[in-house]
This record gives structure tokens, C-alpha cells and sequence, in this order.
């Protein structure tokens, strides 16, 4: 073996190391629940738990509509910069970039005098007006993700010359995004879809906040109140999360190509 | 020209403070091909681009077929368009992307893949409906444009240096078989290029445009033979200018560096005194005096670069110079640089240019 590729081997080695072996050590603590033996006890504690299965589907619901959202305000919006505006897109980005350096505890408050009770919009007043405010708090907070992600497929496709080639053919504005742009970014749309969904699925302080039944709170609650069962969540999460890349990378298999992005 | 069936008139187009396009007129008969030929930044790809109404004139307008188009939309003129950068959908197989415009039409199925079909045959790819565009070459990418544009029955076929992004060889291919399809079908096409043979090879009329402007139109023989400005003489073909002081306007006499020339025409307004540009088409001069080439010049044979079956030969008549091809003849020695020679050609050859 040469000496470049042995310390690439070593390098790779160390990282994957640094990695996998806090998640085996994880696995392994889940799994000595029961005294003296290896089981899967604390797994089936937590899939047994009423509660887990209501925040879990809670999330997920939460999640489907957060990743809705997102994809109706960023594709038209990064569409419509890399066409007719490209001059503000710093701006935009600029704006993308807030969620990360504003913590979400701040839209929580931000929500509270603007949606309270005794507000105009008493949004807070009921169920499901909190839920549609939880879900449009997870669209912001995942929006860098989406945003990046969909203006970089967009990037990969002459936008400006299909859009023309499409309206010299008679196509109006939703034939040309439904029928040209979004089946060119899908690949795109997905990986933001599915950050979004981890990013769902882990949150905890708007959900907290907002008192919702979701998964995060429920996480934190284990966490602090149990042994084993907050290991076992956590392999889980870590399973969900990679089975989401999984999808995306199978997905990418099936992807109309372009020639931009040929085998 | 048969029946004027495009009419662009007075268009300007200015973008803030700066014009692209200038007080552009012009009449396009039915069928007819016409080529907007100039170099980067004329104004020949927006004034096409306002035809498609990707762009609105600041001034003036644009009729097709009886009818104002100048301020519809692009999905509302039923005009087809072949970009430079082919613009296929890579989503969309072939079939689909030449269905496109006629499922947005409303087509049924059936009429559509049957006019799909009949596209495929036209470009002759009827095998390739299946594939993706970047399974493609590029010319082959290029003629699917074509069909995808000609597909819904276009009342205007624009093409936008189509040829540009393709090989030197696949690039005459396809410009005869555009030119072709354009003939068989009938449909009145206008075609952008920078590319002189291109443009010279497969128009009925070329537009020359300049800083904006339409300097000439004409068929490719009155572009090239009766250039109306400097510029077009300069643009189209290679070009020998000679600056001369007129001697006698009225009789048609020049001073060409020191030697005097007499031309068979008329040189008025032009009074005695004024300077003038005269040019000569390399192909209308020869070495030493022979036959109906009563115009001569002295000069001397500045570079001589043998070619193979063409010798090319530059001369210089005081500080201008004078290119010219001569046949190799194996039993004449070329010609030595440094060596006196005389340059003889038709008077009638020689254009006096406008500016």
C-alpha cells in the first residue's frame, strides 16, 4: 500500500471511529436494560409507549405540513430571483441565514405579543391555531436548508432559457413550474424535505414552548426522567434520520436525468 | 417579395440609458428566410427577441400576419423558437418535449404522438422518441429543438445562432437541413448569426445590423457585391480600402497614393479635393494587366504566403494594403517579396464606400 493512501486510510479510520463508537456505546448501554443479559427491552418500552406513538405521528403530521410549505414559498421565490431578480438574491440569502443566527426561543416570544390571546389575531387562542403556527415557526427554522438546497438544484438548470423555451410553446407560469421547474429540482426539493423532516423530528423549543404534543418535548422528557429509554431513542432517531438519506439517495437513482446531471 | 407577412416598424428598444435598437424597419414576405447578421452586441438577438416578445419595444411595432402582436405575451403569439443553448427540457423524453407545445395546446394523445411522429421523420431521428436529451449529440439535440418548435404549426419560425455551440462539420450539416425543412414546409423564418457564410449560404435576404441599427438589407449577392456602407463592406467578406482624393468628381478621376486612377462613374456629391474610400474584394484583383481589367495600380508585394493550390499575396500601394489570391501555377515562380508588381482589376469592381 503506498504511504498516501495509508494515511487517507487512517484519516478515514479515525473519523469513522470518532463516530461510530459513541453510537455503538449508545447501543450498547439501550441494551443492558435487563440485568446481566443484552435485550432489546428499553426499544420495545419506548415503542410501547402510548406517548411515543402520539408525538412521533404528531411530528411527522407537523413535519408533512412544514415540508409543504417550505417547498410552495422557496421554489416560486428561488424560481423567481434566479429569473427575474438576481440582483437582490444576496438579500434573500442574507434572509435565509437568519434562522440560524436567531434563536427559535425569540419566534417563540415574537409569536406570543403578536398571535397571544388578547391580540387581533388570537392565533394562540386555540389548537389548532398554535398548530399552524408551529408549523410555519418549523418552515422558518428549516428554510436555510430548503432555501440552499432548491437554489442549488436550480443552479444545475438554465432557468432563464427553458422558461422561454416553454412560454414561445404556449406554457403559462403553473404549467412551466409544475411540468418543468419542479420535476427539475426534485431531487433538490427532497433533500430539503428531508433536513426538514429531521429538523422537525429533534425540535424541541418552539414545540416546548408552544406546549404541542410533539416529539422533541417528549424526547427531552425521557431524557430526564429515564435510564435506558433515552438511549434507545436516541439509536432510534439516528435510524430515522438515516433512513430519510437513504431515500433521498434512492430517489436520486430514479430522477429524470439532465444533461447537466447525466449517469 | 411575395406578400409582406412580418412587419417590424420604427422599433427602438432602449435598456435605461443606453439603446440597443434603433429605428428598425423591415417587411418579411411569407416564407421568406431572412438572417440578421452582425458581431456581438448589434442588436440582432433582441430585436429577434422582441419579435418572440421576450422583450417589449420602447417604440414602434411588430405585426404577424395582419395583426399587432407588439404587446402580447410570448405564450400568445404562435411563434417557434430554436435557442443557441438547444433549451430542451432534460426532464422529458424526445417525443415529449416536441409534444409539449401541443399538449399545452390541448391536442388529444392520439393527433399529438401522431404529429410526434411526423416531427421525428422531418428531422430524420424517428428512432430516437425514447431517449433523453442528454443521450443526445449536440446536433442532434439541436434538430429535436427544431422539431419541438415546428411541432404546434408556428406562424414564425425565429432562430437564435442555433448553429453556434456545434462543430465546424456538423454546423454545415445542419444549416442545409434547416434551410430544407424551411423550404418544405414554407414557414417565414428569421435567424440570428454573426456567422457570415452561415448567414450568406441559406438566406433569401440578409439584415446587416450595426450598433443597432439596419445598415442594409439585400439578397447575399447585393450584400456582398453592393455593400452600402463601410461597415457592411467590412463585415461581409474580406476587403481591400483604399483611401483617394477626388481630381475631377464629374469625370470620375481619383488620386490613389500619388497615381491616378480613373473610375467609370459619376463621383458627385463628392467635390474635388475630398477624400474618399474606395474598396476591392480580393477575388476582383490580379497580378499584371490582363484582359477587361483596365484599372491598374502600381505597388509593391509586401508578404507572399504559399498555400498549397492558392497563393496569397500581400502588396502595398503607399500605406495601404492590397491582399490578393493567385491559382499556384507550377510553371510560374510565385511572386518575391520587396519586388515592384502592378495590380490590374475592372474599374466597375471598385465600391466606393459610404460611412
Amino acid at each position: 500500500m503506498k504511504a498516501g493512501k495509508f494515511w487517507a486510510w487512517l484519516t478515514f479510520g479515525l473519523g469513522a471511529a470518532y463516530f461510530i463508537i459513541p453510537l455503538l456505546a449508545t447501543m450498547e448501554f439501550a441494551m443492558r436494560m435487563r440485568r446481566g443479559t443484552y435485550s432489546f427491552d428499553a426499544f420495545a418500552v419506548v415503542f410501547g409507549d402510548p406517548r411515543f406513538q402520539q408525538t412521533f405521528g404528531y411530528s411527522v403530521v407537523a413535519a408533512f405540513f412544514t415540508i409543504l410549505l417550505g417547498v410552495l414559498i422557496v421554489v416560486p421565490t428561488a424560481y423567481w430571483i434566479r429569473l427575474r431578480m438576481p440582483h437582490i438574491r444576496p438579500v434573500i440569502e442574507f434572509i435565509t441565514l437568519l434562522p440560524l443566527v436567531i434563536p427559535a426561543i425569540v419566534i417563540v416570544f415574537g409569536y406570543i405579543r403578536m398571535y397571544g390571546s388578547n391580540s387581533p389575531l388570537p392565533f394562540l387562542g386555540s389548537a389548532r391555531g398554535t398548530d399552524a403556527l408551529l408549523v410555519i415557526g418549523y418552515a422558518i427554522l428549516a428554510l436555510p436548508y430548503m432555501y440552499r438546497a432548491v437554489d442549488t438544484g436550480l443552479r444545475t438548470i438554465d432557468v432563464r432559457t427553458l422558461t422561454e423555451a416553454a412560454q414561445i410553446l404556449g406554457a403559462g407560469w403553473g404549467t412551466i413550474i409544475m411540468r418543468l421547474i419542479l420535476p427539475n429540482v426534485l431531487i433538490a426539493v427532497l433533500s430539503g424535505a428531508f433536513l426538514t423532516f429531521a429538523i422537525v423530528i429533534g425540535e424541541f423549543t418552539v414545540a416546548s414552548l408552544l406546549n404541542r404534543p410533539a416529539f422533541g418535548p417528549y424526547l427531552q422528557n425521557i431524557g430526564a426522567n429515564r435510564a435506558y429509554e433515552p438511549a434507545a431513542l436516541a439509536v432510534i432517531t439516528f435510524v430515522v434520520t438515516w433512513g430519510c438519506m437513504s431515500v433521498i439517495q434512492m430517489l436520486a437513482r430514479f430522477a429524470p436525468k439532465s444533461a447537466n446531471r447525466p449517469d | 417579395m411575395t406578400e409582406t407577412y412580418l412587419s417590424i416598424q420604427g422599433v427602438k428598444k432602449s435598456f435605461g440609458p443606453t439603446t440597443v435598437v434603433r429605428d428598425f424597419s423591415l417587411d418579411v414576405g411569407r416564407g421568406e428566410f431572412i438572417s440578421f447578421l452582425g458581431p456581438s452586441g448589434c442588436g440582432k438577438t433582441t430585436m429577434l427577441r422582441m419579435v418572440a416578445g421576450f422583450e417589449e419595444p420602447s417604440e414602434g411595432r411588430i405585426v404577424v400576419g395582419g395583426k399587432d402582436v407588439t404587446h402580447l405575451k410570448p405564450n400568445q403569439r404562435k411563434i417557434g423558437m430554436v435557442f443557441q443553448a438547444y433549451a430542451l427540457f432534460p426532464n422529458l423524453t424526445v417525443a415529449q418535449n416536441i409534444a409539449f407545445g401541443l399538449r399545452v395546446a390541448g391536442m388529444p394523445k392520439a393527433e399529438s404522438a401522431q404529429r410526434v411522429q411526423d416531427m421525428l421523420k422531418l428531422i430524420s431521428l424517428p428512432q430516437l422518441g425514447d431517449r433523453y436529451p442528454y443521450q443526445l449529440s449536440g446536433g442532434q439535440q439541436q434538430r429535436v429543438a427544431l422539431a419541438r418548435a415546428l411541432a404546434p404549426k408556428p406562424r414564425l419560425l425565429l432562430l437564435d445562432e442555433p448553429l453556434s455551440a456545434l462543430d465546424a462539420k456538423v454546423r454545415v450539416s445542419l444549416r442545409e437541413e434547416i434551410r430544407s425543412i424551411q423550404k418544405e414546409l414554407g414557414i417565414t423564418t428569421i435567424f440570428v448569426t454573426h456567422d457570415q457564410e452561415e448567414a450568406l449560404s441559406i438566406s433569401d435576404r440578409i439584415v446587416v445590423m450595426n450598433n443597432g441599427r439596419a445598415d442594409q438589407a439585400g439578397t447575399p449577392f447585393e450584400i456582398y457585391n453592393r455593400p452600402s456602407t463601410r461597415f457592411v463592406a467590412n463585415f461581409v467578406g474580406t476587403l481591400n480600402v483604399l483611401e483617394a482624393r477626388v481630381l475631377d468628381a464629374q469625370a470620375g478621376s481619383v488620386d490613389v497614393a500619388g497615381q491616378v486612377l480613373a473610375l467609370d462613374r459619376d463621383l458627385a456629391p463628392k467635390r474635388k479635393g475630398d477624400m474618399i474610400s474606395l474598396a476591392l474584394r480580393p477575388e476582383a484583383v490580379s497580378l499584371g494587366r490582363a484582359g477587361a481589367r483596365t484599372g491598374a495600380l502600381a505597388a509593391t508585394i509586401a508578404d507572399v504566403h504559399f498555400l498549397g493550390s492558392v497563393i496569397r499575396v500581400r502588396t502595398k500601394i503607399g500605406d495601404s494594403t492590397v491582399s490578393l489570391d493567385t491559382f499556384n501555377d507550377p510553371t510560374m515562380p510565385p511572386p518575391v517579396s520587396g519586388t515592384p508588381a502592378e495590380l490590374a482589376f475592372a474599374p466597375r469592381d471598385l465600391m466606393v464606400l459610404a460611412d
